[in-house]
């Protein structure tokens, strides 16, 4: 869906993005990551031609971003920033309809979309429609940037480090509910952050960005277990690096299907750290699992999560 | 306990006056100087009454500020402001039953400091109250009405100023309309100026750098100096380009110069205004696909609007000061008629000129501060 | 839009000047005797069947006078003497002959400008030296000679006057130097601006101690305030008699011009110009009325 193709931008003599080529699949999340500098701000911005490469080609769904007028372009994707923008003299539901209006929707068409936006997000339509930024929480403001974000039914939804201004309650209740929107709606999203945790709890595929140069691109668990390099292993930091891959595993992946055990079910889709945790809460070395659908799929033993 | 520091300062000053003063001037002429007279003479039914409203005046400084008191002290400031003019026609009228026709009572030294005072009280109680702009509106036109009922029923008619009002008649409307004029004509070319002109100095650093600097020069230029250099280039163009239809003298030079006064308040509050729109706002705007005509119009303008508003204000008070000294150079407006009276050495004359100009500020004050109002609710 | 705030710019631009085309355009200088001067022009005119625009009081003299050359307004009544400031003549000794300097004024504006200087009125408003009543009357002053021999015999004078008259060569210095008295510093008070009415009023209420007020020659809060002309008798000021002055052009378009101002002009003497001056700066009348009253007293209205 997204490709960029030995993408170059340079400020003055340093290069902030160096040669860097890579594939975001459609219906992916793709997490750039690094520390600042590493150019993936800079990197999410040449997408929508905020910034202008000074070499190599970026091509949305086969065609080159170059060829196509900005505006369009950046219509046509949804973008969220950390310090969320939200035009302080208009409401919600005007913000939220910020691009349906530029695209000329009609009325009622736009009414819907807002309620509906507004329900995705988790705020009452009927008390946030009318509401003013100013009247809304951090957390509350950046629902609706979100929601603005994804108004038009973009394809792409572009994300520099949306969470990271809010309070880390906040920040993990938005989490999930990004992941969910992205379970649901299947929208390709590019998501900067410096936060390897959140990377490797939403990403499908994490991007490694050190001082311009792509270091690694890869699912999160070869991330964790096959590291290109140090600064990589750094990144993901060698504290609690086991309770890391748990974090990206699910229960579903090392149930086993057959026996019986006593205990409130663990749903399937769980992550294994989780299911560590409620090990030990409930002082017993094995539970049972179900699937989504409700039925038992088997046992989880303690002994399975500490197995190479 | 003393309650309102600055009530009872401004009590204290007026009983002073009152008492230290002369409330009024008696001149046998228009020319020489008066004799004065005390409240304390003047103090006759009916009219006398009218300054009963004093006592709360009196009072209010040690009663806890309540919003009755507060309101019982605006109400009574008007009431003695209106009184003390009311009393200052009435005795006029009695002095001029017996005098000379050429004699002239004007207000003393005494009425204009108990004036002043009342009305700084009713301003006081104004904000303390927090009144909202429509109603503050309400409270001046409450006082401008009690003081224009007395003149328009001709009880002040035997006052100096008014006998000066009597001569001027059929030119006063016409000065007025004509100060009008041109501080509504100046402010076209202003804001053809001024507006890109603050856009540009906002958007670059190099535009600022230059326009600003000039702009606080030409300000500092004494307003007849600035008349008089452009006098020489003007008529210069008018006799080159008669067909302009200008001069180097009347309105032309009036607007061109009320323009560039007006220009720095203009530029200054729209770069102001612009600057204070959060830059997270520009980006996100950007990002979604606005054309820059689309960021300026529908996020910048709106944000920006009250500061401008307030630019617009200030322009605006300026300029109908600035005004009366464009009567130097032939331009006509209220300024005629007050260096008609600072030539022919008649104060009152100069009085029946720069009232009116005061009322015009604080009436263009008082509707852009609405219009501020309405914007920012409208807004938000 | 552009073209629209255009128009309206240029509209009221023009407005100032686009009126009446035919109409004769009277001007006058911001005091009150020119106010009255010109407003009977103003009168004269119209009813002589002459249309006419109100510009009086325009402005100060410059303003005044660069108008007329430039066209805008067409006819106001200027002074003989001020022809020594417009063409830069003034130590010329004509100035100081009423016709010689009116005959200089009027070829030279004819020549150079095409303004023609119609009769002047025979008032001389030029700077003079007024003594309060009770002063002049004991010590017997009634010339500029008596004045001289009184301060330099030790009178106690001391006198009002603008910072201009104290300076200008041909003010104070010319009296002192025809009549031989000089006035200490301290036997001077200068107060701001040219303004008689000041003066007149410092001198009749003896404001720090003075008793003596520069006046012009046609003031006329003069007698009013009690005081007494010291008279020029050795002629050591300039003349200035009030005339009309008008464009050739407009001259040449409305000839009844001439006929309806001269014998006005030519019956207003000094004496009479002081008392209805007086009736406007003292008692305040209105200017228009002031005239009219004396316009038709004298039968030149109906």
């Amino acid at each position: 869906m997204i490709a960029f193709e030995r993408v170059t931008k340079r400020f003055g003599p340093w290069a902030a993005v160096d040669a860097v080529s890579f594939t975001v699949e459609e219906g992916e999340l793709c997490a750039l990551i690094g520390p600042s500098g590493s150019g993936k701000s800079t990197a999410l911005k040449m997408i929508n031609r905020l910034i202008v490469p000074d070499a190599g080609t970026i091509r949305v769904a086969g065609e080159d971003i170059a060829r196509l007028r900005p505006e369009d372009l950046r219509r046509r994707m949804g973008y969220v920033i950390q310090s969320v923008g939200l035009f302080p003299h208009w409401t919600v539901e005007r913000n939220i309809a910020t691009v349906p209006d530029l695209l000329g929707w009609p009325q009622a068409r736009v009414r819907d979309r807002v309620t509906e936006l507004l329900e995705l997000l988790k705020l009452d339509p009927r008390r946030f429609r009318g509401a003013f930024p100013h009247q809304l929480s951090g957390g509350q403001q950046q629902r609706v940037g979100v929601a603005r974000a994804l108004a038009a039914e973009p394809r792409i939804l572009l994300m520099d480090e949306p969470f990271s201004a809010l309070d880390p309650i906040t920040r993990e209740a938005l989490q999930a509910e990004l992941a969910t929107i992205h379970r649901e709606t299947r929208t390709t999203i590019v998501f900067v952050t410096h936060d390897m945790d959140e990377a490797l709890k939403l990403a499908n595929r994490i991007a490694v960005l050190d001082q311009g140069r792509l270091v690694q691109c890869a699912p999160p668990l070869e991330i964790l277990t096959r590291p290109a390099d140090d600064f990589v292993r750094d990144l993901v930091g060698r504290e609690e690096w086991g309770l890391k891959v748990l974090a990206v595993e699910t229960v579903g992946q090392r149930v086993r299907p057959d026996g019986e055990a006593a205990g409130v079910p663990l749903p399937s889709a769980m992550p294994l750290r989780r299911a560590l945790s409620e090990m030990v809460a409930r002082g017993t070395d094995r539970l049972p699992v179900v699937d989504d659908q409700g039925r038992p799929a088997g046992v989880l033993h303690l002994a399975d999560l500490v197995r190479p | 306990m003393i309650r309102n520091r600055v009530l009872l300062v401004l009590a204290a000053t007026a009983v002073a006056a009152a008492l230290a003063l002369p409330f009024l001037s008696f001149a046998p002429n228009r020319l020489l100087s008066g004799r004065g007279i005390a409240l304390s003479a003047v103090l006759d039914l009916p009219w006398g009454v009218a300054l009963l409203p004093g006592v709360v005046l009196l009072a209010a400084p040690f009663l806890r500020p309540s919003k009755t008191v507060l309101a019982a002290t605006v109400t009574a400031a008007i009431l003695f402001a209106a009184g003390l003019v009311g009393l200052a026609g009435q005795h006029a009228a009695q002095l001029a039953a017996t005098a000379a026709p050429a004699a002239r009572t004007s207000f003393g030294a005494g009425f204009w400091i108990m004036e002043t005072a009342a009305l700084l009280a009713a301003l006081d109680g104004v904000r303390r109250l927090g009144l909202s702009p429509p109603l503050r509106i309400a409270v001046g036109a409450a006082a401008l009405a009690l003081v224009a009922v007395q003149v328009a029923a001709g009880h002040l008619d035997q006052l100096s100023i008014l006998k000066e009002y009597a001569n001027q008649r059929d030119v006063f409307v016409a000065a007025v309309v004509r100060h009008g004029v041109i501080v509504a004509a100046s402010l076209v070319p202003t804001l053809l100026v001024g507006v890109p002109l603050g856009v540009l100095a906002q958007r670059s650093r190099a535009v600022g750098g230059i326009v600003f600097p000039v702009l606080n020069v030409v300000q500092t230029i004494p307003s007849i100096a600035l008349f008089g250099l452009l006098l020489a280039p003007l008529s210069a163009l008018a006799g080159a380009l008669p067909q302009l239809g200008i001069s180097g003298v009347g309105l032309a030079p009036a607007v061109i110069a009320l323009t560039l006064y007006s220009l720095l308040p203009i530029v200054r509050n729209i770069a102001a205004g612009l600057d204070g729109v959060p830059d997270s706002v520009r980006q996100a705007a950007r990002g979604m696909g606005m054309t820059p005509r689309q960021i300026f119009l529908r996020a910048e303008v709106p944000l920006a609007l009250p500061v401008f508003l307030s630019g617009l204000r200030i322009t605006l008070v300026q300029a109908v000061g600035l005004a009366a000294v464009a009567a130097l150079i032939g331009a006509g407006g209220l300024g005629a008629i007050m260096f008609q009276g600072l030539f022919a050495n008649a104060l009152d004359l100069v009085l029946l000129g720069a009232v009116p100009v005061i009322l015009f500020a604080v009436v263009v004050d008082a509707a852009l501060k609405l219009l501020v109002a309405l914007v920012a609710r409208g807004a938000a | 839009m552009r073209t629209v705030i255009a128009l309206t710019l240029g509209l009221i631009l023009a407005s100032g000047n686009v009126q009446a085309a035919d109409a004769v355009r009277v001007g006058s200088k911001l005091d009150a005797e020119s106010g009255l001067l010109g407003t009977m022009i103003l009168q004269m005119l119209e009813a002589n069947g002459i249309k006419t625009e109100n510009k009086v009081q325009l402005g100060p003299t410059k303003i005044v006078r660069s108008a007329l050359l430039a066209g805008e307004i067409d006819i106001y009544p200027e002074y003989t003497g001020n022809g020594a400031f417009f063409f830069n003549v003034e130590s010329d000794p004509v100035w100081k002959n009423a016709g010689a300097g009116y005959e200089k004024v009027r070829q030279l504006d004819q020549e150079k400008n095409n303004v023609v200087w119609l009769k002047p009125a025979p008032a001389n408003n030029t700077w003079a030296l007024a003594v309060r009543k009770d002063v002049a009357a004991p010590n017997n002053l009634a010339t500029m000679e008596d004045f001289a021999k009184w301060v330099a015999g030790g009178g106690k004078a001391k006198v009002a006057a603008s910072a201009e008259f104290v300076e200008s060569p041909a003010a104070l210095p010319s009296f002192q130097g025809t009549y031989g008295f000089t006035l200490r510093p301290d036997q001077i008070l200068v107060l701001a601006g040219g303004d008689t009415a000041a003066t007149i009023r410092a001198a009749a209420e003896g404001t720090s101690g003075v008793n003596t007020a520069m006046v012009y020659g046609t003031d006329g809060a003069i007698a009013a305030l009690g005081l007494v002309v010291m008279a020029d008798t050795k002629g050591a000021q300039m003349v200035y008699e009030p005339a009309p002055i008008v464009r050739a052009a407009v001259l040449e378009k409305n000839p009844g011009i001439k006929g309806a101002l001269e014998p006005v002009f030519a019956s207003l003497d000094s004496e009479t110009l002081r008392s209805l001056n007086a009736r406007i700066s003292v008692e305040g009348q209105d200017v228009k009325q002031v005239a009219t009253a004396y316009l038709k007293s004298k039968g030149f209205l109906k």
